[in-house]
């Protein structure tokens, strides 16, 4: 019987965080949780690996870190994308769709 | 890589970091606590969650690769631990830096000199265009690639080899834009000079070819961007001003791009004229057409074709030359000669060199020597680099601990390796940077060896981006050479001996650094012999001296012509002059030779003498024109007969069998055991040619082109038809220089219009011709003191260290009753070994070299074994004087003392 929560694929974090940062700007800890909700806790994210995730894209120009006044009143560094990323996710959630839709389209093709 | 700056934002960067994990670490502990976790409970398990030391490891990863960041601590630990030990820091640095602050600076000259090509578009495809056959009709040589005209009109006919052909000479002539002329040196060219090398104006125009079109027919200049600069400020309305070339009016059409300096390495022209106009350039003999005729006055160049190479063209020209040479018999003028003369002309052929950094004189004689110097300085980086490497080993073994202490926590050899190879690397860079900083000063008194007008305008004393690019390079390659030794050696050692050894007695690598004390020795023994040779020559060629006086004599020289004069006019002023000159207070004798001395050139050509049969001489003579007076104003003895007297000088135009001097070369070679006086001889060697001059005197031999040479050599009388310039020697009371203002007003008062080319005494025109030698020793010399200091502080350290090492051992000897002497005995035979061993290396390699320094030596073989011995002497003396300061050392061991390092 598979866990159910399982490790999330090699590659697509850095796709989930930009994903999550689209609709609004947010800190490490808000990404974390959201990640957490959103994959209704079937993802199991390795709160460790996320911060290299994000200093690794936002070394890259994806993002942009700035410290801001959190829910909590204390400050802490907010992630945003940057217009060059946005270009970059509409493309990669393109290829993402094309490529779960082969995977799809196989699996239907096998279980007919 | 943009990411280098992280580097140095780390600080803030960390700090960042810190606080972010931190506001995570915090909130999630909140609300753990808030679903009814301890808060004890709660910290360990979310510190658990995120692993944060990982973390931080993880995104330091990001910031800066993991190999990049260790090296950058490497670096930044080396630097620390040089700053510990200024001495060995200063020591290493200075050495590095001076080995490579040499080699720049002479790659610099290497570069300019030799390696430098044209300004031009695609260089690699020009080609020297060469032809030595008629020499073998004229027999008269030293021509430099001089080529006639109509050679290079042909060969521009061969647009299947070649996509342009251009000619091009050196001219000397007086330049008047506004004020009085001056003497300049510029080129005059074929039109198509500037097209085929695909140089543009930097204003108004270039030559074209219809400047060139026909005799007479382009009366334009070109002005040098850096004439234009010094002389005319850079003045933008220069195009369309009027100058003068000698006396003849000439337009400025334009001004040459920018860094473009003619073809010439060593000389850089003012303008550019075309060769139509050669009339102008006063290069008119009157008897020949130089566009059509067959003198040799030109250089040719030609860019070969995209599609052809240099050996087929040089195939591809071969049945048009051959037309061309049997056409050439059937001039009139050409010289009458045997069937197997003819035949032997008939099968010369061009020879064509590939030419990209263009064609120059100052490159032929400074190649050889500008080699030699850069070999050596190769050499002596090396030495500089052993001797770096020797320092690292001593380091090294006294930072034995250290190291094995690194080994014992868990570092991995190659990761120490790669710290102490990083230390080397810092330093040798470091020492390429003080070398690139000390270069431009090294270059400038480079220069300063050289005769100063071709020094001043040729050559350049700045750094250049290859220049940078070449010290970069060196310092590498020394940081990796003296660095590797010490990097290997750390990872060979046993960490168990290392961690058992006492501070201070490391046994680390003895015989390797004896191995790199015996290269030393060898490296500066050749440095040394080779300074010596350079010494030896240089003093042999001041010793032997011209064979003339050279103290308190002044010579000037004037070349009329090249100011319009005719040379029936020169030849009067001449004489005019150097009646004027003898009778001034200030000389008390003086005389006029057509041709100067020690400047490098000649007039020559054969003999023909009649005895009582009549022979040709084998080699080229050296001859000059002189008036009464000249030997005995310059000291130079008369062996036999007499001297010139006014009576043998012919009025002006007039031509008649004159006499002439011999000198004792000349007299030993052709007429020895007969009676020189009374001989007939005559200028050339073909068969028309009618002896009809009497030798009426010998006299002792005395240096021509320069202070080396010792040839056979005749004097005429001055005041020939064809007198077309002169130098005036005079014997000068007190100081020469105060003679200098009366000869100016002298010609001035004669014309105002006239320049004096130069003032000069002879011992500086003596210095001035042995720049090269005195170049060469004074370099060598200081190479082989600092190859023989760099030895010495080597094998000083190295005799030291053993001698620290085997303390103990010598401590027990004395205490057995072994006596000081047989102490200092032990100890020298180690450093004996190895000097014997340096010096044996040293031997064959001299042997091996000596030939490629033959050439540049006088007096003095090569491989001369009195000169071998006395530096090998001066290095044992040298090395065992420093190798012995550690064996008294030992020898004043007691034994108690000794016993109790333990």
């Amino acid at each position: 019987m598979p866990s159910p929560r399982f490790p999330i694929p090699q590659g697509t974090l850095d796709m989930l965080i930009l994903q999550i940062l689209s609709l609004d700007s947010a800190h490490g800890y808000g990404i974390a949780q959201r990640l957490q909700q959103i994959s209704r806790s079937v993802v199991q994210v390795n709160e460790g690996s996320l911060y290299p995730a994000l200093h690794r894209l936002e070394q890259k120009g994806w993002l942009r870190g700035a410290w801001k006044q959190s829910e909590t009143g204390r400050e802490a560094k907010f992630y945003s994308l940057t217009p060059a990323c946005r270009r970059q996710l509409a493309v990669e959630k393109e290829s993402w769709a094309r490529l779960s839709g082969a995977v799809d389209l196989i699996f239907e093709e096998g279980s007919r | 890589m943009i990411r280098v700056f992280n580097w140095f934002r780390r600080r803030s960067l960390e700090r960042g970091l810190d606080r972010e994990l931190q506001y995570h670490f915090d909130r999630r502990v909140a609300d753990l606590t808030g679903a009814g976790i301890g808060e004890p409970e709660a910290r360990r398990r979310v510190a658990a969650e995120l692993g944060l030391v990982r973390v931080r490891e993880e995104v330091r990863d990001v910031w800066l690769t993991r190999w990049f960041r260790d090296f950058l601590y490497d670096l930044r630990f080396s630097a620390r631990s040089f700053l510990r030990s200024p001495g060995f820091t200063a020591v290493t640095l200075l050495s590095l830096a001076l080995g490579i602050g040499a080699t720049t600076a002479i790659f610099s000259m290497v570069d300019q000199v030799i390696l430098h090509a044209l300004p031009v578009r695609e260089p690699e495809r020009l080609v020297l265009v060469d032809w030595n056959g008629d020499d073998l009709i004229t027999y008269v040589t030293g021509s430099i690639n001089l080529m006639p005209y109509p050679i290079c009109r042909g060969l521009q006919q061969q647009t299947r080899l070649f996509d342009g052909v251009l000619c091009r000479a050196e001219i000397q002539v007086n330049f008047t834009a506004s004020g009085d002329p001056r003497p300049v040196a510029a080129e005059i060219v074929s039109g198509s000079y500037f097209p085929v090398l695909g140089v543009g104006p930097a204003l108004g125009r270039v030559i074209e070819p219809a400047d060139d079109a026909a005799t007479g027919a382009g009366p334009v200049v070109v002005l040098s961007y850096d004439f234009w600069q010094a002389q005319f400020g850079g003045a933008a309305d220069i195009v369309g001003s009027k100058v003068l070339i000698g006396n003849h009016p000439m337009t400025v059409v334009g001004v040459a791009a920018a860094g473009f300096r003619g073809v010439d390495v060593g000389a850089v022209p003012a303008f550019w004229m075309p060769t139509s106009m050669y009339a102008d350039a006063n290069l008119d003999t009157g008897d020949e057409d130089l566009l059509n005729g067959h003198t040799r006055w030109l250089q040719i160049l030609a860019r070969l074709r995209s599609d052809v190479t240099l050996a087929q063209a040089r195939t591809g020209l071969q049945p048009w030359f051959k037309a061309w040479l049997e056409d050439s018999t059937l001039r009139p003028g050409f010289p009458r000669i045997s069937a197997d003369h003819r035949r032997e002309y008939l099968a010369t052929t061009l020879e064509l060199t590939s030419a990209p950094q263009g064609h120059s004189v100052l490159r032929r004689n400074l190649a050889q020597p500008l080699w030699l110097l850069f070999a050596a300085t190769g050499v002596l980086l090396g030495l500089a680099c052993l001797n770096v490497a020797g320092l690292f080993l001593a380091r090294g073994s006294a930072r034995g601990r250290e190291i094995g202490t690194r080994l014992a926590l868990g570092a991995s050899r190659g990761r120490i390796g790669r710290q102490l190879l990083a230390d080397s690397l810092l330093l040798a860079v470091a020492g390429g940077v003080l070398g690139a900083a000390v270069a431009p000063m090294a270059v400038r008194g480079l220069i300063a060896f050289l005769p100063h007008e071709l020094a001043a305008t040729a050559l350049r004393d700045t750094l250049s981006l290859r220049l940078l690019a070449f010290a970069f390079v060196a310092s590498l390659a020394a940081g990796l050479l003296s660095g590797v030794a010490p990097a290997l050696r750390a990872g060979g050692e046993g960490l168990v001996n290392s961690l058992r050894e006492r501070g201070g007695t490391g046994f680390g690598g003895v015989r390797l650094r004896k191995a790199i004390v015996t290269l030393q020795v060898a490296f500066s023994l050749i440095l040394v012999i080779g300074a010596a040779l350079f010494l030896r020559t240089l003093t042999g060629l001041l010793a032997k001296g011209p064979g003339f006086e050279t103290a308190g004599i002044l010579s000037f020289a004037i070349a009329p012509t090249q100011n319009g004069y005719s040379d029936a006019n020169a030849s009067r002023l001449v004489r005019r002059l150097d009646e004027q000159v003898r009778a001034l207070p200030e000389a008390r004798s003086s005389s006029a030779a057509r041709f100067a001395f020690l400047n490098g050139g000649a007039w020559s050509n054969q003999v023909t003498m009649q005895t009582d049969h009549r022979t040709v001489t084998d080699g080229i003579i050296n001859f000059n024109a002189v008036s009464p007076g000249f030997f005995s104003t310059l000291g130079v003895r008369l062996l036999a007969g007499r001297d010139f007297e006014k009576s043998d000088t012919l009025p002006v135009g007039e031509i008649a069998p004159r006499c002439a001097i011999v000198n004792e070369a000349f007299v030993k070679r052709y007429l020895a055991g007969r009676d020189p006086l009374g001989v007939l001889i005559a200028r050339g060697g073909s068969s028309d040619v009618k002896p009809n001059s009497r030798i009426v005197g010998v006299v002792a031999d005395m240096s021509y082109r320069g202070v080396r040479d010792h040839s056979e050599q005749v004097f005429f009388p001055l005041f020939e038809h064809d007198d077309t310039g002169a130098t005036f020697y005079i014997r000068v009371r007190g100081a020469a220089e105060q003679a200098i203002p009366a000869i100016r007003s002298l010609v001035r008062q004669d014309d105002p219009r006239l320049p004096i080319l130069w003032f000069r005494t002879i011992d500086e025109q003596v210095n001035r011709s042995l720049s090269t030698e005195r170049l060469l020793a004074a370099l060598s010399g200081s190479f082989g003191a600092l190859a023989l200091t760099l030895s010495l502080i080597g094998l000083y350290g190295v005799m030291s260290f053993v001698v620290t090492r085997r303390t103990r051992e010598i401590g027990i000897r004395l205490a057995l009753g072994a006596t000081r002497a047989s102490a200092i005995r032990l100890v020298l035979r180690d450093a004996v070994v190895m000097i014997a061993a340096g010096i044996a290396i040293a031997i064959p390699c001299v042997g091996a070299l000596g030939k490629l320094v033959q050439s540049q030596l006088f007096g003095v073989t090569a491989t001369d074994p009195a000169t071998i011995a006395a530096a090998a002497l001066v290095l044992a003396a040298g090395t065992l004087t420093a190798a012995f300061i550690p064996a008294w050392r030992a020898s004043n061991v007691s034994p108690t003392h000794a016993l109790r390092l333990e």
